[in-house]
Formats: C-alpha cells, sequence, structure tokens
C-alpha cells in the first residue's frame, strides 16, 4: 500500500541542527479541550476532552473525516468559538492559559503569537478591500509600524510567499487573484507578526493538485525558515503524509491515534486509521478489484454510540469496546498513542482476525 | 432506502398554497395577527350592528365630547358618535383598499407574467412603462389623478389600484422569471405544452405564495394611500366618510379636541401595522430555510 | 426615460374632462365668451395637445417651465420660491435619519434579539407601518397642542429668522426623518447581521482585531454596500412623504404647492412641479447605481484573475 500525495520538498531539517528538544517548553499544551454545544435537543459535544502538546518547530497534522472534529479544534484553540459553543479545558500557549485571558489579551494573541490561515482563501478575504490593505492591517495590529513601513513590509512579506511584482499586486482586490495566489496572500498574513504557531486548516482543499504542491511548498519554506510550529488540518492524506512530522488522527471528537508519520502511514496501531489507509485507492490494483470502504457513517455529534465511538464500524471490536470508553495506550515511547482496547495486541504483531460479531453492521 | 424520494424534480404545487397556509396558521403570532385583521374586518362588515348611533345622527349639544363609556371615542363637531363614524369609516376605507388591492394584483400580475412570458420588445416596453410611472411618487401621481377624474369611491379604488400595478408587475415578473427557470418548467416545455398552458398551471400556482405577500403589502399600500389623499381632502369626500377624512376633519379641530383626529389615526396605523407584520410572516414561511428545518 | 415620463404626466392632465380656465372663474355662466377665448389664447391652450406638449417640454430645458393659471407668476417663479424650503427640510430630514438610523442598526445587528435588539427592531416596525401624517398628528399632538413647545404650523424663511425656522422645521423634519429611519435600520441590522457570518470577519478576529474593530472595519464597510440601494429609495418614500407633511405643518415647499395646484386645477403648475419630483427621483437613483460601482471593487470594470 502506497500514499500518494503531493511531493513536498523538504528543506533540510533546520530544528534538528538547533537546540535539542529539551529547550523546547512546547510551543502549544491543550489539556482536555471540549466544544459543546447548546442545542433544544440537549448539549451537543462535537470536540470531547481532547489533549496533546506540540513542540517548537514542530509540524503536526490534524486528521479525520467531515464531522470528527478538528475545525472546531482549530477555532477552539484560538478563541474563535462564539456562544452558542462552549470551549472548556486549557489551551497553554507559550505558557499562558488562553481561557484566562479577556478580549483585549487575546486580541493580543491572536495573529502575534498563533495565526490561522483559512480554508476558503475567497471568502476568507473581505472582497470590498484590497489586499494590500488587509495584510497592512494584520502587520499594524502587532507591530508599531508607521504606513510606509508596513506596506513596504507587506511588499516583502508577498515576494516571501512567491508573489510577483508585490507593490502593484498589493492594490488589487482578492476577486482578481486565483485561488493559489489567494492563500499563499493569507499564509503571507498570518505569518507577518512571526507568531510561534500556526493553525493552517484544511488550507488546500479548495485549490487544484498542482496549486496544492506550490501553496504546501511556500508554506514549508516559510515555517521552516522561522522556526514555526505548525498544526496542519486535513481530510487528505497524502497532503498530511508529505507535510508532517507527527499526526494525530480525529474520529468523532477524540483523538484515537498520534504516531511520527513515518510509522503511522507504514503500521496503523487503531483500527480506524488502520481502515482510512486501506481505503485509499491503490492506482496499481486491478480495475475489478472493489473500492475499499469503511461500512457505515461516522456518527453525529449528537447520537454518540456507547464506549468506543468507533466500535459499530470496526472489524476488531469486542465486548469491552461496546461498554467502555478506551483510555489512550501508549504506543513505544515518543508520545505516540492509540485509543483502542486491543492496542497491545496490536503492538504485539498478533494478527487479529477481524471479528464477525455484533460489532459490525 | 430514502434517496429515491429526493431524486422526485419538485412539481407544480411543491410550495403550493395550502401548505403555506397550514404552515402559517401554525405560527402563534401569525395567528394573533390573523385574528386581529378579521375582528377588524368584522366590525367594519358589521358596523350596524355594533352601534347604536347613526354615523349621520348630529346632536349638535353634544360637541366635541371627550371618550366616555357613551362615547367610546368621544363625539365630532356635530355630536355624531366617533366611534360609530370610524367603524363605518372602515367600510369605506378597507373596501376601498381590497377593491384597488383586487385591481392592483388583477392588472400587476398579468403586466408581469405577459412581460416575462413575452420577453423581447414586449417585455422592454412594459418594463419601461411601469419604470415611468414608478418614477413618480404615488402619492403626486395620485393627486395628479384625482385632479383629473374626480374622487369618487368608485375613481379612488381604480386609481390607486393603477398606481399599485406597476410595482406588482415588476415583482410578479421577476416571480414568473424565476419559475421559469425551474426543471419543472423545461420539462413541460419539451413536453410540448404551449405558452398559455405554462403560465396558468406551472408559473402561477407556485407565485401564489409570493403573490400572497405582495397583495397583503399592496392592501397596507392602498389604504395608506387613500387615507393620504382624504387627509388632504382630495379622498372621500364629505358627507362620507373614510378614516382619512375623519382625520382630515379630526385635524382641522385639533385645538378643540384631540381624540376627534387621533382614533381615525391610530386605526390607520394599527390597520397597516398588521398588514405588515402579515406580510412579515407570510415572507418567513416561505424563506427556503424556514421549510427544511422544523415547526413550531 | 424621463421623456416617458414626462409624456405620461402631460397625457393625463390633459386627458381630464374640465377645462382649468372655467375653474378659474368660477363658473361657465356669466362669462363673456370672448375674454374666455382670449385667456385660452393666452395660456396656449387654443392650440392642439401635441403642439402643447412640445412647447411645455421646450420651455422646460430651457428652464421656463410655463405661465401658471391661476396666479400671474409664472411657473418658474413659484418653483423657484417653493424649491428652497423643500429642499431644506428634505435634507435636514435626511441627515436626521442616517444619524439615527445607522447607530441603531449595527447595534440592533451586533446584539441580535438582546433586548435592545428587540426595542429598535419594534421602533422600526412601528415606523414602517406608521403614514407619515398620523406621526405628524401625533407629535403635533404632544408638542404643540400638549406640551406647547413647538409650533403646529408655518413657515418663515431662513434668511428672514434663522431662529424661528429652525423651530418651525423641527418637527416635520423629525416626523419624516421618523419614517425614513425605520426602513433603513431594518435593512442595516440584516445586512450587518449576515455580514457578520461571513468568513473574513473570523479572519479579522484573527489576525487580532477587537470585535468592536472588527464590526467597524469590516462589518460595518461591507453591510453598508447593500444599504446604498435602501437609500435610494427612502428618497422615494420622502418625495411622496414630504407633500404630506408640507401641507400638515404648512410649510411652504414644492409639496403644499402641488396640493394646491391639485385644488385650483392649476395644471401649469402640477405638471411641471410633478416632473421635477420624478426628475429628482430619476437622478437620485442614477447616483444610487453610481455610487454602487465605486464601493464595490467586485462590480468595476476590468480586472479578472486568472
Amino acid at each position: 500500500m502506497t500514499v500518494q500525495g503531493p511531493r513536498v520538498a523538504r528543506p533540510p531539517d533546520v530544528r534538528a541542527a538547533a537546540s535539542p528538544a529539551a529547550s523546547g517548553a512546547p510551543v502549544l499544551d491543550v489539556r482536555n479541550l471540549s466544544v459543546s454545544f447548546a442545542t433544544p435537543a440537549g448539549p451537543v459535544t462535537p470536540v470531547r476532552d481532547i489533549s496533546f502538546t506540540v513542540a517548537p518547530g514542530q509540524r503536526v497534522g490534524l486528521v479525520g473525516e467531515s464531522g470528527s472534529g478538528k475545525s472546531l479544534t482549530a477555532l477552539a484553540l484560538m478563541r474563535l468559538i462564539h456562544p452558542p459553543g462552549r470551549v472548556t479545558g486549557q489551551v497553554f500557549l507559550g505558557g499562558t492559559d488562553l481561557a484566562r485571558l479577556d478580549g483585549r489579551e487575546l486580541a493580543k494573541v491572536r495573529g502575534g503569537q498563533v495565526a490561522m490561515v483559512y480554508q476558503d482563501p475567497m471568502s476568507a478575504l473581505n472582497p470590498v478591500q484590497t489586499i494590500g490593505h488587509q495584510i497592512v492591517e494584520a502587520i499594524q495590529i502587532h507591530a508599531d509600524l508607521g504606513a510606509r513601513d508596513a506596506r513596504d513590509r507587506a511588499a516583502s512579506l508577498l515576494a516571501d510567499v512567491g508573489l510577483q511584482d508585490p507593490l502593484r499586486r498589493m492594490r488589487s482586490y482578492p476577486h482578481e487573484f486565483s485561488g493559489g495566489m489567494r492563500q499563499r496572500v493569507m499564509i503571507a498574513m498570518a505569518m507577518s507578526a512571526n507568531p510561534a504557531l500556526l493553525i493552517a486548516d484544511e488550507p488546500t482543499t479548495a485549490l487544484d493538485v498542482t496549486t496544492q504542491a506550490l501553496v504546501l511548498d511556500t508554506l514549508s519554506r516559510l515555517v521552516a525558515e522561522r522556526g514555526t510550529a505548525v498544526i496542519l488540518i486535513t481530510h487528505d492524506l497524502g497532503v498530511a503524509a508529505g507535510f508532517c512530522d507527527d499526526i494525530q488522527v480525529m474520529y468523532a471528537g477524540r483523538i484515537v491515534e498520534r504516531a511520527p508519520a513515518s510509522r503511522l502511514f507504514r503500521a496503523p496501531v487503531h483500527p480506524y486509521a488502520e481502515a482510512l489507509l486501506q481505503s485509499i485507492c491503490d492506482l496499481d490494483a486491478d480495475i475489478t478489484t472493489e473500492l475499499p470502504v469503511i461500512p457505515g457513517q461516522p456518527p453525529l455529534p449528537s447520537a454518540l454510540p456507547s464506549g468506543c465511538a468507533f466500535h459499530p464500524r470496526c472489524l476488531y471490536a469486542l465486548d469491552v469496546c461496546r461498554t467502555t470508553e478506551p483510555a489512550p495506550f501508549a504506543v513505544g515511547t515518543g508520545g505516540a498513542m492509540a485509543e483502542c482496547h486491543r492496542t497491545d495486541e496490536r503492538i504485539a504483531g498478533v494478527v487479529i482476525a477481524p471479528v464477525v460479531g455484533p460489532g459490525v453492521r | 432506502m430514502a434517496g429515491t424520494r429526493d431524486l422526485e424534480v419538485a412539481g407544480p404545487g411543491a410550495v403550493a398554497l395550502p401548505g403555506v397556509m397550514r404552515r402559517l396558521l401554525r405560527r402563534r403570532a401569525a395567528a394573533i395577527v390573523l385574528v386581529l385583521l378579521g375582528l377588524l374586518i368584522l366590525s367594519a362588515i358589521a358596523a350596524p350592528l355594533l352601534t347604536s348611533y347613526s354615523p349621520t345622527a348630529l346632536a349638535p349639544r353634544d360637541r366635541f365630547l371627550p371618550p366616555s363609556p357613551a362615547h367610546p371615542f368621544g363625539t365630532d363637531e356635530l355630536g355624531r358618535d366617533l366611534l360609530t363614524r370610524v367603524l363605518f369609516g372602515g367600510r369605506i376605507a378597507l373596501g376601498i383598499g381590497a377593491a384597488s388591492t383586487v385591481i392592483a394584483m388583477l392588472v400587476g400580475t398579468a403586466w408581469g407574467f405577459i412581460a416575462a412570458m413575452r420577453q423581447g420588445w414586449t417585455d422592454e416596453i412594459l418594463m419601461r412603462l411601469a419604470d415611468a410611472t414608478m418614477a413618480i411618487p404615488t402619492i403626486l401621481f395620485a393627486l395628479v389623478l384625482v385632479a383629473a377624474f374626480g374622487a369618487s369611491t368608485v375613481n379612488l379604488a381604480i386609481i390607486i389600484g393603477l398606481l399599485l400595478a406597476p410595482v406588482t408587475a415588476r415583482l410578479a415578473r421577476s416571480a414568473a422569471l424565476d419559475e421559469l427557470k425551474s426543471e419543472y418548467v423545461l420539462a413541460a416545455v419539451a413536453s410540448g405544452a404551449t405558452r398559455t398552458r405554462i403560465l396558468l398551471s406551472e408559473v402561477l400556482p407556485n407565485t401564489l405564495p409570493s403573490l400572497l405577500v405582495l397583495a397583503t403589502l399592496n392592501a397596507a399600500s392602498a389604504i395608506l394611500t387613500e387615507a393620504s389623499l382624504s387627509f388632504v381632502g382630495l379622498g372621500v369626500q364629505p358627507p362620507e366618510a373614510s378614516w382619512g377624512t375623519l382625520l382630515f376633519q379630526g385635524y382641522q379641530k385639533l385645538y378643540q379636541t384631540i381624540w376627534y383626529a387621533i382614533f381615525p389615526g391610530v386605526v390607520i396605523f394599527m390597520t397597516i401595522w398588521l398588514l405588515n407584520l402579515l406580510a412579515d410572516q407570510l415572507q418567513s414561511v416561505l424563506d427556503p430555510r424556514e421549510r427544511e428545518s422544523s415547526r413550531a | 426615460m424621463l421623456a416617458l415620463t414626462s409624456l405620461l404626466i402631460f397625457v393625463t392632465l390633459r386627458v381630464i374632462p374640465g377645462n382649468p380656465v372655467i375653474t378659474r372663474y368660477g363658473a361657465t355662466r356669466g362669462v363673456d365668451p370672448k375674454a374666455l377665448e382670449e385667456l385660452m389664447r393666452q395660456l396656449g391652450l387654443d392650440k392642439p395637445i401635441p403642439i402643447q406638449y412640445l412647447d411645455w417640454i421646450g420651455g422646460v430645458i430651457k428652464g421656463d417651465f410655463g405661465v401658471s393659471y391661476f396666479s400671474q407668476f409664472s411657473v418658474t417663479t413659484l418653483i423657484g420660491q417653493r424649491l428652497g424650503p423643500t429642499v431644506e427640510l428634505a435634507a435636514i430630514a435626511l441627515a436626521l435619519a442616517l444619524l439615527i438610523s445607522i447607530p441603531a442598526g449595527i447595534i440592533a445587528g451586533v446584539r441580535p434579539n438582546s433586548l435592545i435588539d428587540r426595542a429598535l427592531s419594534a421602533f422600526a416596525t412601528v415606523g414602517l407601518a406608521i403614514p407619515p401624517f398620523v406621526l405628524a398628528i401625533i407629535l403635533v399632538v404632544i408638542f404643540a397642542v400638549g406640551l406647547k413647545l413647538l409650533p403646529a404650523q408655518g413657515y418663515v424663511d431662513f434668511s428672514e429668522n434663522p431662529g424661528k425656522n429652525l423651530t418651525l422645521v423641527l418637527l416635520p423634519s423629525v416626523t419624516l426623518a421618523i419614517v425614513a429611519a425605520a426602513p433603513i435600520v431594518r435593512f442595516l441590522r440584516a445586512s450587518i447581521l449576515e455580514t457578520i457570518q461571513s468568513p473574513y470577519i473570523r479572519t479579522a478576529e484573527g489576525k487580532g482585531l477587537l470585535w468592536r474593530q472588527v464590526v467597524l472595519r469590516h462589518a460595518l464597510p461591507n453591510a453598508l454596500v447593500p444599504t446604498v440601494t435602501v437609500v435610494g429609495l427612502i428618497v422615494g418614500y420622502m418625495l411622496g412623504g414630504v407633500v404630506v407633511i408640507e401641507y400638515v405643518f404648512g410649510w411652504q415647499g414644492l409639496g403644499a404647492l402641488a396640493v394646491d395646484a391639485v385644488l385650483k386645477r392649476d395644471y401649469a403648475v402640477l405638471q411641471s412641479v410633478v416632473l421635477l419630483v420624478a426628475a429628482a427621483f430619476i437622478l437620485v437613483n442614477l447616483l444610487v447605481d453610481l455610487l454602487y460601482g465605486v464601493i464595490d471593487p467586485r462590480l468595476r470594470v476590468g480586472g479578472q484573475g486568472t
């Protein structure tokens, strides 16, 4: 099984040459983050008590299907979730718990220490303002620069992301640009204050494959140059494979597996991760073979199964999976984990026969 | 599987009138508005039954009495009971309002539909004509027409109806154009239906809900225009009196008694307000987002 | 467009039964037929109708609106006298309306369903439904008859007595302002509500702007764009409302002139006034269309990116 994705050129690993991991207090330390919404039918919790850390310069991928809660996680980190949504848990950015900050302080953090790149660059940019205006605004919020200096800075940022003739481009409006250019503009805007953490929410989903590669390249180069940590959110495994150091797989609001990218694609532990990888269409296979699918549908946050949320679709489900939610089981020593009752068996390499029983629909 | 039903192309009457009415009645706000309007209309129709006074009964000794149990709205300069006059005034005001709305809807819808169906030159000319008429503020044009043709009740209804027709035409035309883009119209054309048939059996039923909203708003405008005309003395002439005429007379006697002007004014306001609210309710019932979400 | 409108007005007035000259004399009997003929010739009413129309239009283009059937003054003079007051009233009313409605619309849109939103929306609904003259009467009852604070009727030229002029214009302009503000509040509220849902608002917040800045710098400009069309409509309402309001308050403007002209069957005056008003309306809408192109860059001709 191969994972084909846009080939992203990775500059030499700057971080490894820099100070060892011990120098990094984590850039981001998330503890027990939950996002819930009050609905007429009762509270719904699309993100359930997740915890993870991101080290300086690390690239973490957050992978999952639509509805797994990954975008909401990103918004929750930036505290961009407004009532009726509620966010609980702690989010330590560089040591400060964002949950304890008021509006003014949060405004300083947003864009400054943590920035976000959004999914659809056309609608994410203000259509009646020039992009120059928008970037300059981003710059001036976090840096005390006059109009001229800010403009120059903006121009150099645009050049950094590969836009030709930046000064002239700055006078254009978003609708005059192509999708790839708009996305690069957003990246420039996000990186303008040199944030320690960049969250990229499906940055390439709205783009065609060639442009995808270009944008990811740009992103990769920029964050490597500045040592920015990245959380890349995507449903495209190929993109994640090419870009990230570590991958977190989300399902039904929880992180069900965390592993270094290289190992995950070779030997996934959690059955969902395994099923995802198997469902990738193998271009070399015989055309008559059926496309592998995961039977069933991801559960709605309002109607979660008992015990392990994946158990109705899991080939290996046991009784305990139906009754008890699995806790994170460590895999190896590097912080990798999987939330599956049968983790030990899978690590040990025991070949588990699929269970045909009440677990499978 | 649940999927197949979604594949059916929405046919005529998909957003049909009965469904809309049912949804409307389930909303509490809409029901209240309808009840109040109903009472208003009923009181106008049943005016003679609701009051013991005659609208023309003179009692000069009782001029300008303030509201009291005997005269809930007070009396006017000739001692006539105001409540009675307002009730009877309602007959005229609502009568003219209804008649002109009907005229506006009939003329306007035909106007707009023909423009939509024919397109090309006919469309251009018809719409230019509509725009030219709409460039003149309604009241002014009404004044001009009243100057020309006189202010009898029938004339007023016709004039107001015709004045509201261009706006109706424009809106009817865009509603029709929207429908004409739908798939079932294409299907009808493909199966050889004539233009008239398409108009009557496909376009009309599906535009009825929007037309209903339009009619409600037109009714409000009609009542407003008639009241405005009567208020400047160019509408319903004494001894007949619509609410506007009463307001006119009341305004002249404002320093003697404020009630003469206040009650008709409030009644006019309430009627227009209720009609606006009704139009709002109808509008939100028609909103596609409403359709998908659950009721109540 | 304008031509068509003028034609419409003219034709309507000429289809009328009743000879205006006769009204001037009060009755047909006892009038010397010769004098009648003479007058008709003077007023140009003896020429065939199409010629009358062309005469009129020709005059209009040159700025000459003809002669009033009644007073000795030329229509141009009359209009000149009355134009100022109407413009004053309309301008003050529009300014007041915008002053009230824009902040109100923003506040209501930013806090939907809050107490203040409900209050503002209720006000807007009332303002939309209430006929201008009913509102006028209520205000007169409260301020003139009741509190005796302001005069109910009258007009004094600004150049004669600025103070008196302003007290007299207060009630009428407030009335018009309230009526004009209502639809703007409604529309702006909805526009802001919708704009706030847009993704670029989240981007703006994500950049580190305070919420107040997000609303004022990103939501408001975008919400105002479609609101401009509403303002065009408002002017239409106002032009209609001005007529009755001027009559109610005895404000000697074009509206009062029009009503007078109708009562006296003074078609010369009437047709020109109505034409003028229609022209103003068309002009304003044209300006609005142009303005739209200026403020929304997406509508400007040119540059579609690759």
